[in-house]
């Protein structure tokens, strides 16, 4: 491939300050870390499932009593 | 012939071996034949109490009308430092939310959960009502006793011939009268049927049964106050317990009161006067870490649970703090060696295997990443967990580049969890790499309604804003980014440059 010469020079200053510009950008929700679970909170978790789960079938036999 | 065990020596042995319900049965057969056999009775009250036994001093559930109705607390505006109700007055050089994400209640997320920390205090009622309702954030009932109630009837309902005891026909100043019977009884009335108005009853008589000098009875009358929301009666009764007989539960379920009249001091307080007597017992010291934590003061939270750890070096919690704590200063390496160890100690959940994912990841451990995030995707409860999972996988997405991968997990984030306010937010970002402005801005308004405490969204979306030239938008995007995280220098040179260009206009 031919090397294209360039009409501009590239400038690089060899002294003098530096600047750039500070552009903001979006900014992503960190990583979260998952908490444990303490022992009485899933007993209580548990204890709720089993009872939810007493009572739907409870439920269910009255209606097929009921039918 | 075959030789059978007497029933009540086979129950008592049931009872011993946790196997609670054919204690109960054989107890049921027992008091058929003989209804005033009170060994059986108290023997089958302690193995229903047994099944739905939670730990008091652990179960504190502050619910909507408690929060928001409150009476009890003395200082409306209370001074800095003093409150667990002000979490931004943070003084420990606590991580802020650029790196650690913030709960509803404006805490810093902690590496436990307890019942206590799962209802945070919002500030507002509106607040209240709209938290999401999911396990890592605040979540509020409707009334304190509401989950109680909840299984008080569940365990009724479950029993088709009515409740063992009855409780309305009950003489309770007979049973006050015998020391061996009472306790038991209170206990069912107590944590069975959750009936707190009886159980005073019967405490009240005991203890004057046993001339005010029982302490056991006080702790018992603290408990009962305590639930029905008169502290200060509490308070006394546990003090006046506590001069009888020096107690560590006592200690705990007076600190407990003291929190819920917001005054972490004079807990931390007690806690001392506690570590006094019982000098390095672990539970102490863990409730002055985790007042710190709650005030924000995460530095000295930390050097508490290094002193549990001290004393007992597989205590969960202060390990997880410990870690979560380590991965938000920015020492994942630290962090995994803490869950490691978490793991070792036979920890096996969701929970854990994804901070040990994120932790490999973070610390460039990749052959362990994926592997982790599989087991959590395999041990996932429910779908709130699993949303969180795919978050942070996403997260590992973004790190080695694959964007395509990250958008697809941060969709089946919110496939699992459609109030997950961070996979909005992070969706957004991703969404205006790919140019769709209009998209983009969509996910970030529904992250920012459904999350207002996070600054990302309002953050992102004053930037989207200023950038399609809506700066009235970007301008109250920005304040309201600026409202949940003040020191964030980009909205404040947001907010800067948006008061320059009204002031040229």
């Amino acid at each position: 491939m031919p090397e294209v010469k360039s009409i501009f020079r590239e400038v690089l200053p060899k002294q003098g300050q530096l600047s750039m510009e500070d552009v903001p950008t979006m900014v992503l929700c960190k990583p979260k870390l998952l908490p444990l679970k303490s022992v009485t909170l899933e007993k209580l978790e548990k204890m709720q499932m089993e009872a939810q789960e007493a009572v739907k079938q409870q439920e269910l036999a009255m209606k097929e009593q009921s039918q | 012939m075959e030789v059978t065990m007497d029933p009540l020596f086979l129950a008592w042995s049931y009872s011993r071996r946790r196997k609670l319900q054919q204690c109960s049965d054989i107890c049921t057969k027992i008091l058929q034949d003989n209804p005033y056999d009170q060994a059986a009775w108290s023997l089958k009250t302690r193995a229903l109490t047994e099944m739905v036994y939670i730990d008091e001093i652990e179960v504190d559930q502050e619910g909507i009308a408690e929060m928001m109705l409150d009476e009890s607390s003395i200082a409306q505006v209370a001074r800095p430092g003093t409150s667990l109700r002000l979490p931004g007055t943070s003084q420990g050089g606590g991580p802020t939310p650029a790196v650690r994400p913030m709960t509803q209640s404006g805490r810093p997320i902690t590496g436990f959960v307890r019942p206590s920390t799962q209802s945070g205090r919002p500030g507002t009622m509106e607040q209240a009502i709209k938290t999401p309702r999911t396990a890592s954030t605040a979540r509020p009932v409707t009334s304190a006793s509401g989950r109680f109630i909840r299984l008080g009837t569940a365990s009724m309902l479950t029993n088709p011939e009515g409740p063992f005891i009855n409780l309305s026909r009950l003489n309770l100043a007979k049973y006050s009268q015998k020391p061996s019977l009472s306790r038991t009884l209170f206990e069912y009335i107590f944590h069975h049927e959750n009936d707190v108005k009886n159980a005073l009853d019967l405490a009240a008589q005991a203890t004057e049964h046993a001339q005010f000098k029982d302490w056991w009875w006080k702790v018992q009358l603290g408990k009962c106050y305590y639930r029905l929301g008169l502290y200060r009666e509490a308070e006394k009764q546990f003090r006046s317990a506590l001069n009888h007989q020096e107690v560590v539960d006592t200690y705990l379920y007076l600190s407990k009161v003291y929190q819920r009249l917001d005054q972490p001091i004079t807990a931390l307080n007690l806690f001392k006067q506690g570590l006094d007597h019982f000098p390095g017992e672990v539970t102490l010291l863990t409730g002055i870490a985790r007042i710190h934590e709650e005030m924000n003061n995460i530095s000295s939270a930390t050097e508490y649970y290094k002193d549990v750890l001290k004393q007992d070096n597989t205590h969960v919690e202060a390990i997880a703090c410990i870690g979560s704590n380590h991965f938000y200063t920015d020492q994942p390496e630290i962090a995994l060696r803490f869950y490691r160890r978490l793991l070792q100690m036979g920890v096996y959940n969701c929970q854990l295997y994804n901070n040990l994912g994120l932790c490999c990841f973070y610390a460039q451990q990749y052959d362990m990443t994926l592997s982790s995030f599989e087991r959590a995707l395999a041990l996932v409860d429910n779908d709130e967990e699993m949303a969180d999972v795919w978050y942070n996988i996403g997260h590992v997405a973004v790190g080695i580049g694959d964007l395509t991968l990250a958008y697809q997990c941060f969709k089946l984030a919110l496939a699992f969890n459609n109030d997950h306010a961070e996979a909005y937010n992070n969706l957004a970002v991703l969404e205006l790499r790919k140019g769709r402005i209009e998209q983009s801005k969509a996910f970030l308004q529904t992250a920012a309604s459904l999350a207002p405490h996070m600054y990302e969204p309002h953050f992102n979306l004053s930037i989207l804003s200023e950038k399609i030239g809506d700066l009235q938008s970007s301008y109250t995007a920005a304040q309201k980014s600026e409202d949940a995280f003040p020191e964030h220098v980009d909205t404040q040179q947001l907010l800067k440059q948006l008061r320059q260009h009204f002031a040229v206009l």
